[in-house]
């Protein structure tokens, strides 16, 4: 990997983010990697979710994230697998801005296996930033510290997924007490990566339903793109067999599996196997693990 | 007075022929030797012989008695030596004659009997070939040896009915060969039927595909989720063996003593599932006279290995160019063997260390560096050299309505096996002449041959390797496996839906 220069700000600069300078303890110096341009942090969204992020979880993120990405928004979060991975990758993927907080040194790329992101995220425009300087490895008092920045550099936080007593919900507690925005998204309270979530609405956290939830509250306007969307799925559709059709109705209510599929509706699993290979190649369905999804 | 007498000795699945030469001397002190480098089992023989020959009647001649076995160079090991050096000894005390061409084999017991040895199928081969025409064999190896058409096989109960037989005071009857019960015991039948499997409906159907085209197999999933009970069914659906095919496992188990006494012929695919805690040696072959493995022993047939990533990596690496070629040669500095192993591999493993990872009820308690880790424990070659990849889910059984489990709507075995055996013989008629059987066994140049694509299929299969990001092995995959699917539809070119059908089997998960 070749050597990227590290930068350090403090906080008498002028470009260091105003938000931030606001916070509680606002860290003295920032080391960074990538270009330092301030409008990077003009608007700020903070997407934060589980280590164990589930199908839905992930599904969720890359849903949201795509279309809040696009407009210009930058989306900050902790660089972690699972929940933080999925907004990063999913916010360079739609070609948007994105900033990754580190809890570990600048120097050191953790987790290291995600190196390939790491790359990406400094190629699309987007920044790495730590408060700590060199080689230091992360340790457990150094990821509350990442979350306070997190939470403090972005104008709202999205939760998409979070396990009660969480990493993620500390990053909430920081932004509360920061007074920023908090957004959850509701999923089944069977799951423990919802209860978190649940918790949040119950405390007065917005739900939401679609990405125009949250675009209205950094006042961008969500009308035009979301018809555009809707139209050109409804046109695709027509093109479907029978079948297929039946099976976009069934998949409607929730994402199931092929056996449940051919199951349902009582035919042989090498007709459904094939309908099912021809509409992910369409690109109508998705699939994860062994379930296919409507995309 | 010296006499020679014929046998022969195994090395791997070539077979020599040695002469044993037994010389009784007058002078010196008496005694008896073996000389010829003979092991351990070998020379062990001098007392069974002269028990056996005690025990039938015959006194031991009190002379210096040295037996030569020829070439002398050639290590003799086994027990099957017996029966030609009490012939020869016999045959200077009783003074009969040998009829000639012939060939002794057979370990004997102290009593005068003869045991079933290991090797009789690999003698009478031998015997035909080298233009010989009487084999004498312990009676339990006979139907083993009589397979062979065109030489007279004796079967010996014991030493004094063979020298009744030389004075002919009684003669012994050639063996018939003829089908035995025995066999059938090889392997145990299946474990299961397929109808007793609920729901698992495309892990069934992938089975069926992977045994109508001899395709490599991995199922993933979930402890609990019914991968060993596929496994286990499978026998059930497996074609018999071709006479030719059947030809050349029944000459790798005789070599390896795994036919039971009685037993003839090995008719049936044979299902070996060793534990992934057997030695390298054990599954791969070697040691120091190389023996075949489980690899060689499931040749032919099904090697199924549970708990694929618990194999050792060294296990996995060794099992590529068997995989890629059908046989493993072992090499030692004094020998080289060449064992076939032509195998169908079906392995199972886990998604993640804990084994719940995407299971719909539990949770996974692995971190993905956990994961990744464990999901790299499987060579990325072999993997590539496994044709159908699928993922397993346990099935919640309280789904199924009394309707669905009523055995009317889930397909046996018997009939699966029915379109496996139709599927099969339009691949024999379609390799005639090419030296291969089965779909999986096509290389490149074979597949443009017979798996053409029509335009539109072409498409489908490009637009899916830009979809699913299928490397250029996965290609071919994907046309293989398309074409095990039109021939289990009777049909003469690959269709859309037989390679759409084929894409939901490409590598999913352990591969990055």
């Amino acid at each position: 990997m070749k050597k990227i220069m590290v930068n350090v700000i403090e906080i008498q600069d002028k470009k260091y983010p105003e938000l931030l300078k606001k916070i509680k303890d606002a860290p003295k110096k920032l080391y960074y990697k990538g270009e330092f341009k301030n409008d990077i942090f003009e608007n700020c969204l903070a997407v934060v979710g589980s280590r164990r992020l589930t199908s839905y979880g992930r599904r969720m993120t890359e849903l949201l994230v795509s279309e809040i990405a696009v407009k210009g928004i930058t989306i900050v979060s902790g660089f972690m697998y699972g929940g933080d991975e999925a907004a990063h990758r999913t916010a360079v993927e739609a070609g948007g801005r994105t900033i990754a907080v580190m809890p570990c040194g600048i120097n050191v790329i953790h987790p290291e296996y995600q190196e390939d992101l790491y790359n990406k995220i400094l190629n699309n425009n987007g920044l790495i930033i730590s408060e700590f300087e060199g080689d230091l490895l992360p340790a457990l008092w150094t990821y509350p510290k990442r979350n306070s920045i997190v939470a403090g550099l972005s104008k709202a936080v999205l939760v998409v997924e979070a396990g009660l007593n969480s990493g993620t919900l500390i990053t909430t507690g920081f932004a509360k007490s920061f007074g920023r925005k908090i957004f959850a998204v509701p999923g089944p309270l069977t799951s423990e990566v919802s209860r978190g979530t649940a918790q949040l609405i119950k405390q007065g956290a917005e739900i939401v339903m679609d990405a125009s939830d949250i675009l209205k509250y950094f006042n961008i306007s969500t009308i035009d793109s979301i018809k555009a969307n809707s139209s050109k799925k409804n046109s695709n559709l027509i093109q479907l067999s029978a079948l297929e059709k039946e099976i976009i109705e069934h998949l409607k209510t929730e994402s199931l599996e092929a056996d449940i599929l051919a199951r349902m509706l009582s035919i042989p699993i090498s007709k459904i196997s094939a309908s099912l290979s021809l509409m992910q190649i369409k690109g109508f369905i998705g699939q994860e693990g062994d379930k296919y999804y409507i995309n | 007075m010296l006499i020679k007498v014929f046998s022969a000795a195994n090395l791997g699945l070539e077979t020599i022929k040695v002469d044993v030469e037994v010389n009784l001397a007058n002078r010196g002190l008496p005694g008896f030797e073996i000389v010829g480098l003979p092991d351990k089992a070998v020379d062990e023989s001098k007392e069974r012989v002269r028990a056996a020959i005690i025990s039938s009647g015959v006194e031991f001649p009190m002379k210096k008695i040295i037996v030569n076995l020829a070439p002398a160079d050639v290590p003799k090991e086994g027990s099957f030596y017996d029966l030609p050096i009490a012939i020869g000894i016999l045959k200077s005390v009783l003074q009969f004659s040998l009829p000639e061409k012939s060939l002794f084999f057979g370990e004997l017991s102290l009593d005068g009997s003869l045991r079933h040895t290991r090797g009789a199928f690999l003698l009478a081969l031998f015997a035909k070939e080298a233009g010989l025409e009487n084999l004498f064999v312990p009676k339990d190896s006979a139907n083993e040896a009589a397979i062979i058409k065109g030489i007279r096989v004796y079967p010996v109960e014991n030493l004094f009915e063979l020298t009744s037989h030389f004075l002919g005071r009684k003669l012994i009857k050639p063996a018939i060969f003829k089908k035995s019960e025995i066999d059938e015991r090889l392997p145990a039948p299946a474990e299961f039927d397929m109808k007793e499997i609920l729901g698992q409906e495309q892990a069934k159907r992938a089975m069926e595909i992977a045994v109508a085209g001899s395709h490599n197999i991995i199922m993933i999933g979930s402890p609990g989720s019914g991968k060993t009970m596929l496994a286990r069914a499978l026998p059930g659906i497996m074609p018999p063996l071709s006479e030719e095919e059947s030809l050349e496992v029944t000459k790798l188990y005789s070599a390896t003593g795994n036919i039971l006494p009685g037993g003839s012929l090995v008719t049936s695919r044979q299902f070996r599932a060793p534990h992934h805690t057997a030695s390298q040696v054990g599954l791969i072959g070697g040691g120091v006279k190389p023996q075949p493995g489980e690899i060689s022993l499931a040749h032919r047939g099904v090697l199924f290995l549970d708990e694929f990533s618990e194999f050792p990596r060294s296990v996995m690496e060794a099992m590529r160019q068997p995989l890629e070629d059908g046989y493993l040669t072992i090499s030692r500095s004094k020998e080289r063997v060449k064992y076939p192993a032509d195998f169908m591999l079906v392995a199972s493993a886990n998604p993640c260390p804990c084994g719940y990872l995407n299971h719909p009820k539990k949770n996974c308690v692995c971190s993905s560096r956990q994961i990744k880790k464990y999901q790299k424990r499987i060579s990325g070659p072999i993997l590539d050299r496994i044709d159908l990849h699928i993922v397993v889910q346990p099935v919640d059984v309280e789904e199924f309505s009394e309707n669905q489990k009523a055995s009317e709507f889930l397909e046996s075995s018997v009939k699966i096996k029915e379109r496996v055996l139709a599927a099969r013989q339009i691949q024999l008629e379609r390799f005639k002449g090419e030296g291969i059987y089965t779909n999986a066994q096509m290389k490149n140049s074979q597949i443009k041959k017979y798996c053409r694509l029509t335009k539109e299929v072409e498409q489908i299969l490009k637009q899916a390797g830009i979809r699913f990001q299928l490397s250029a092995r996965s290609y071919m995959k994907m046309i293989k496996v398309a074409r095990t699917i039109a021939d289990l539809d009777g049909a003469e070119d690959i269709g859309i839906s037989h390679m759409a059908e084929a894409l939901q089997y490409r590598p999913k998960i352990y591969e990055d």
